[in-house]
């Protein structure tokens, strides 16, 4: 039984594939927690949805993925904060366009030269395709991304769970909002080589989801998040090793039955 | 490509009548929703035997159902639990597809349209839909307005908004299956929106938006068709893009006003 | 012009002299507002719904756009919104609540002082919740939940408190309780500004300050709760019971 379990981590390929889930989990998990306290699960998938030009242009240019991740998630922020501008619109219809416009600009691009820019990695992922530096500039990120939720943390918490008291207890709600948002946008660089624009949502909003039906206190939901992603990862490799499909894939789907199985638990938090 | 263009023509149809109604009662991301809820149902219908319609209606009603049931459950916020199920089924549609497709092709083209393989049933079904939904908006139109304008006062009106509704939200999804093959799974809202949000921005009455939606719908997917002929390219992306250029472009002009 | 924190002793906790604003430039929301009040004191805000109480609170909190006038603090205000605002799905247990009261004077890389945590346990045990200390706050009353915010606006330890309908909705027992604490505040020498609409209650407070867009009257109870400035105040609002007694109608609202 074991041997099923430490088999598919032999190599080295999975070795690294391993190390990037877990790394990427320590930043998402707890990230999710405060994405969904926040409400903001529609600007997490916009966001990743609309950033596909920009992973494009960087595999067609030879730059660097995080460049274009960068450059991608710049341009769709700025392009869904314009499009939702217009009061007659009401706010999806113009965030919709922006995101249908920007992602069919990202596979008109992948899809039209003669040499196609691998455009089922750049929205599933290339889990097994991560290198070593892939792993340094990762880590680097989920660190940045653990820190700065650590720093921030009473800070988020104030601003959201109250805030029309918040700024009489310190905090300015709408700057910890956009910095909330500004910390999304990074997770979704760091993630997107590994799991793909399409698939990164699933490990940031699933195992906060999960954790959040699993416990009532905030730092135990963060911790809990953290390794119920660390969990989906593993899972999702292993399984994607023994049936042989996606691994990306696999653990975005590990996550989500992750928190389909929390929904089992008993009911903390009411959080409709 | 004759069939692509008819079947523009009628996509174009659909999205003057139901286009306006999405926008105007905020029905986009369902719309989003239904069309990527879909691309599991999509990988496993060619396999399987079955009308990728078919298919597509079933992967439909489970997203429907798995929303409302999250939603009931009162553990995850609406906003949550939409995005988690659609993630949910495009890693399910991922990791059939790995299953099902030896290249990334067969994947493209499920997930962005294409331009060969529409069938005269495809046809059929589309115009049907059209048909349908043509029919439901002469009936429902005021109870669609009115529950969008007020919502509070609509039930008094006698105007029936829940079956009404209900109804709206049946049709959206239809509408949405049968563009799966024209555009793809993840750009159903290329045809079914865009044209309908550019044509908001400057129409005033409802009449309008509709006329001045199918219309546009018509010229941007017949023009779709041929950047994607051109650039060798599925129509959703062609599409989308120029849509989206049209939609930026109107947009800019109608600040001053 | 907004000032905080002027010497001790004899100065008043809070000075206002000329306040006006509001949420967009060009329409004010306030006009001509102005008061002083000193250490120890109580003072009830007046006024109909919309008619500018929660708006003369964010002036003094800072947080109003537009806003003109003299504005004196002894101290950064602790502040006690509606409950009705706070995330009740929030995981946080009365205590975590309580212990916000202390985020603002610590520093993010720090951990909460010891000092600080057993004040907002003497802080919960001062409000007659120390043994919920541990419950979500989500799942206890309304009344418990405004007796936890009021312990949070203990621990923020501010010779300024400013508190928006405490007692409305609340339970007999908790608004006995609050009310006490109110008493031990202002001996305390802490200036309390409270928006109610209990004629009754602000008749037993050492000042009244009605606004309707404007500051109608400010004074001691028996010179500003008369029928007249009543009815300045509330306009159709007021309702007059017999015997001569005044109570005001309003219907519940919801911002």
């Amino acid at each position: 039984m074991l041997d099923w379990l430490t088999d598919p981590f032999a190599g080295g390929l999975m070795q690294r594939a391993l190390a990037e889930v877990l790394i990427l989990a320590v930043a998402c998990g707890p990230l999710g927690v405060w994405v969904l306290l926040y409400r903001q699960s529609y600007a997490a998938e916009s966001l990743s949805h609309a950033m596909l030009p920009g992973l494009v242009i960087a595999v067609l240019a030879g730059a660097p993925l995080l460049l274009g991740a960068a450059g991608g998630v710049l341009a769709a922020a700025a392009a869904i904060a314009l499009a939702s501008r217009d009061e007659r619109l009401g706010g999806d219809a113009g965030v919709a366009v922006a995101i249908a416009t920007l992602f069919g600009l990202g596979a008109l691009l992948a899809l039209s030269p003669d040499v196609p820019a691998r455009l089922g990695e750049l929205l599933f992922g290339d889990l097994l395709g991560v290198t070593g530096r892939d792993l340094v500039e990762a880590g680097i990120l989920a660190a940045a991304i653990a820190l700065a939720l650590a720093l921030a943390h009473r800070r988020l918490a104030m601003s959201v769970f109250d805030r029309a008291a918040a700024r009489s207890l310190g905090a300015r709600p709408a700057r910890w909002e956009l910095v909330l948002l500004v910390l999304l946008a990074v997770c979704t660089v760091a993630a997107v080589r590994g799991l793909g624009n399409l698939l990164v949502v699933a490990l940031i909003l699933a195992p906060g989801a999960a954790a959040l039906n699993l416990t009532t206190r905030l730092p135990a939901a963060l911790g809990l998040a953290a390794a119920l992603a660390g969990l989906a990862g593993v899972l999702g490799l292993v399984a994607s090793y023994h049936w042989e499909v996606a691994a990306g894939a696999s653990v975005a789907l590990a996550a989500v039955l992750v928190f389909a199985v929390s929904l089992l638990g008993a009911r903390p938090l009411d959080m409709a | 490509m004759q069939r692509a263009l008819l079947e523009s023509l009628l996509l174009a149809g659909l999205a003057g009548v139901l286009g306006s109604w999405i926008v105007l009662r905020r029905l986009a991301f369902y719309t989003h929703g239904v069309g990527t809820a879909a691309f599991p149902g999509l990988v496993v219908a060619g396999p399987a035997g079955v009308a990728p319609q078919v298919a597509a209606l079933g992967a439909a009603l489970l997203y429907a159902g798995g929303v409302e049931g999250l939603r009931r459950t009162r553990r995850v916020a609406q906003d949550a639990a939409t995005g988690l199920v659609l993630v949910g089924a495009l890693a399910l549609g991922a990791v059939l597809a790995s299953d099902v497709f030896e290249t990334g092709a067969g994947v493209d083209r499920l997930l962005f349209g294409s331009l060969v393989g529409l069938s005269d049933r495809d046809l059929w079904l589309t115009a049907g839909v059209l048909a349908a939904a043509a029919a439901l908006e002469l009936g429902l139109r005021r109870s669609w307005l009115a529950q969008g304008f007020d919502p509070a006062t609509a039930q008094a009106l006698g105007t029936r908004p829940r079956i009404a509704d209900a109804l709206l939200l049946a049709a959206v999804a239809a509408a949405a299956v049968v563009a799966l093959d024209a555009v793809g799974a993840l750009l159903v809202t290329a045809v079914l929106v865009i044209p309908a949000a550019t044509v908001r921005l400057v129409a005033g009455s409802v009449a309008t938006l509709q006329l001045g939606t199918a219309a546009l719908a018509a010229v941007e997917g017949v023009a779709g068709l041929w950047i994607a002929y051109e650039l060798n390219v599925g129509p959703g992306p062609a599409t989308a893009v120029l849509g989206g250029a049209v939609f930026a472009v109107v947009a800019a002009l109608r600040r001053p006003a | 012009m907004r000032v905080e924190g002027l010497s001790g002793g004899c100065a008043p906790g809070m000075r206002v002299e000329g306040l006006s604003g509001g949420y967009a430039p060009g329409s004010d929301a306030l006009t001509g507002v102005g008061f002083a009040l000193e250490a120890g004191t109580i003072a009830a805000v007046l006024g109909p719904n919309g008619g500018g109480k929660t708006t003369l609170f964010r002036a003094l909190l800072g947080e109003l756009p537009v806003q003109r006038g003299l504005v004196e603090l002894e101290g950064r205000p602790a502040y006690v919104p509606q409950t009705d605002r706070t995330r009740l799905d929030f995981p946080v247990s009365a205590l975590d609540v309580v212990l916000m009261g202390a985020y603002g004077r610590t520093p993010a890389w720090r951990r909460i002082a010891r000092a600080d945590r057993d004040a907002a346990r003497a802080a919960l045990d001062r409000v007659g919740l120390a043994a919920e200390a541990r419950r979500r706050f989500g799942a206890l009353s309304g009344g418990q939940r405004q007796r936890i915010l009021i312990a949070r606006a203990l621990l923020q330890d501010s010779p300024l408190v400013l508190l928006d309908e405490p007692l409305s909705g609340v339970d007999a027992a908790s608004a006995a309780r609050i009310e006490q604490v109110f008493e031990e505040l202002r001996a305390e020498r802490r200036v309390l500004l409270v928006a109610t609409h209990d004629v009754e209650q602000a008749r037993r407070w050492d000042r009244v300050l009605c606004v309707n867009g404007e500051q109608v009257a400010f004074g001691p109870p028996a010179e500003t709760l008369t029928t007249d400035v009543l009815r300045r105040t509330y306009g159709p609002e007021l309702v007059v019971l017999e015997g001569g007694r005044r109570a005001v109608a309003v219907e519940h609202h919801e911002h």
